[in-house]
């Protein structure tokens, strides 16, 4: 492999950072307003809600992306490949986040939440200062854990056009004719990137112990 | 109208508690019947019962943990929960009437995430609006009250229960509240661990601080109250001065209490 071939290689890798990197941040925080809202329980707005997520967890991904980008033109919108990317990907997502969020809630101590009240504290700043944290704390486990199946599942995106870690070698052996050195790059790479997670992910374990009272 | 009757209605401002006519029932269960009561400022009102008589329900209708179906409560002559035409509170205004009452539980309910200092300041920082330094100095006042200024950078989960409740009453101390609330504070301790917990709140008795105490400790009611209240079955069967109380009592279900409890 050659100076250009590394290059591009980089290059894949940080599209698919980037990529991953936005839809994991709007997957984790649109997870959380969507479960607060199946919490409140509004009629209809909530069946509409189950139906979106049992939706999104049963769509591939490589069908949610090119339906995305294939339908937008139809209702007049023009989507850059990138952003519907990072559309499919995040409403894929959220789906899963949104469930992980619903159930920190529903098992979140109701002693804790009296002990709030009877301070003195809203509903929303026992909500903030009180239950957030530990929610984050007891839910980083699998809200990694899916983080690390997006970052995973994002050489689907490539089917409308993108040009991530695993789609860059394609071009690179295209070129050289040398499938295999580029291939095991984007592997050590995929690696060091899931890498990082698991360690954040032993971090916030540590952490979650002393919530154990 | 008779002029008693009036009397009873009228809102009263002197009192840190005043409970008029409440009713509350869990699944068509009467858990209170038509209690009234009242606790003057300075006061300390110990509450005694058997298990299922209701005693905790009352404490936990006081501060609105618990809605009752009928009746009113007066915390410091303001109203809690209901309306005077009888609607439910907006949640903001609900939380500043509970401001004004400490709650202390069996299960000592502490927050895990935060050490203890930061349990004690959490509230007087995000619902009074004191800034950190100021909490911060009033915990450390609160923290050696109660005997724990030496674990404040401690984590709730390495304390023991005795520990934890003294923190837990530190934390309601910090709101500096009308009344405190004390629902069976020693039932989940060891025995070896009442003590310190129970010598906390005598101290706070002498220093004047109003409280009402659900307890199952005879002694230390007898100690520490003002006024003792028997509660059976939702009604309040008996209510007088401690002495009067334990050693003279009016009714033969609290003298069989009594002497189960000897």
């Amino acid at each position: 492999m050659n100076a250009s071939a590394w290059h591009m290689l980089l290059e894949g890798a940080w599209t698919t950072l980037w990529i991953s990197g936005v839809s994991i941040a709007m997957g984790v925080t649109a997870g959380l307003v969507l479960a607060l809202i199946r919490i409140a329980k509004i009629p209809v707005v909530d069946q509409v809600l189950v139906l979106y997520i049992s939706l999104a967890r049963a769509t591939p991904l490589v069908t949610l992306a090119l339906f995305i980008f294939l339908s937008a033109p139809t209702f007049g919108i023009q989507l850059d490949r990138s952003v519907a990317g990072i559309l499919a990907l995040t409403l894929n997502t959220t789906a899963f986040n949104a469930e992980i969020w619903r159930s920190a809630f529903r098992n979140f101590s109701r002693e804790q939440r009296e002990a709030a009240m009877a301070t003195g504290m809203t509903p929303w700043i026992t909500f903030r200062r009180i239950m957030l944290p530990q929610m984050l704390i007891t839910s980083l486990p699998g809200l990694i854990n899916e983080m690390s199946f997006l970052i995973k599942g994002s050489p689907a995106i490539a089917v409308i056009g993108i040009v991530d870690l695993t789609r860059v070698t394609n071009r690179i052996s295209a070129v050289t004719y040398e499938p295999l050195p580029p291939i095991l790059v984007a592997c050590v790479l995929y690696m060091a990137i899931i890498g990082c997670l698991v360690w954040a992910q032993r971090v916030a374990e540590r952490r979650a112990n002393r919530l154990a009272v | 109208m008779s002029e008693a009757g009036i009397e009873s209605r009228k809102a009263p401002t002197d009192a840190a508690v005043a409970i008029r006519n409440l009713s509350k029932s869990f699944d068509n269960v009467e858990v209170l019947r038509d209690v009234n009561l009242e606790v003057k400022k300075g006061d300390v009102v110990t509450i005694l019962g058997s298990s299922g008589s209701g005693k905790s329900t009352l404490l936990r209708c006081i501060n609105w943990l618990e809605q009752p179906e009928r009746g009113s409560i007066h915390i410091a002559g303001e109203r809690i929960g209901t309306t005077d035409d009888g609607r439910a509170m907006s949640v903001k205004a609900l939380a500043r009437v509970r401001a004004k009452t400490g709650m202390v539980f069996q299960g000592f309910n502490l927050w895990p995430h935060l050490n203890v200092l930061h349990n004690v300041t959490e509230a007087p920082i995000h619902v009074l609006g004191k800034s950190r330094h100021e909490a911060e100095a009033h915990a450390r006042e609160l923290l050696e009250k109660v005997g724990m200024s030496h674990k404040m950078d401690a984590y709730p989960n390495t304390l023991s229960g005795g520990q934890k409740q003294r923190v837990a009453i530190a934390r309601a101390l910090a709101m500096q509240p009308e009344v405190m609330l004390f629902d069976e504070p020693t039932s989940a301790l060891d025995p070896e661990l009442v003590g310190e917990v129970l010598g906390v709140i005598k101290d706070l008795s002498a220093e004047g601080y109003t409280m009402v105490i659900v307890t199952h400790e005879m002694a230390f009611s007898r100690a520490v109250s003002d006024q003792v209240v028997f509660l059976e079955k939702g009604l309040i069967i008996e209510q007088a001065d401690p002495e009067t109380f334990f050693t003279n009592p009016a009714t033969e279900r609290v003298q069989k209490f009594l002497e189960r409890h000897d």
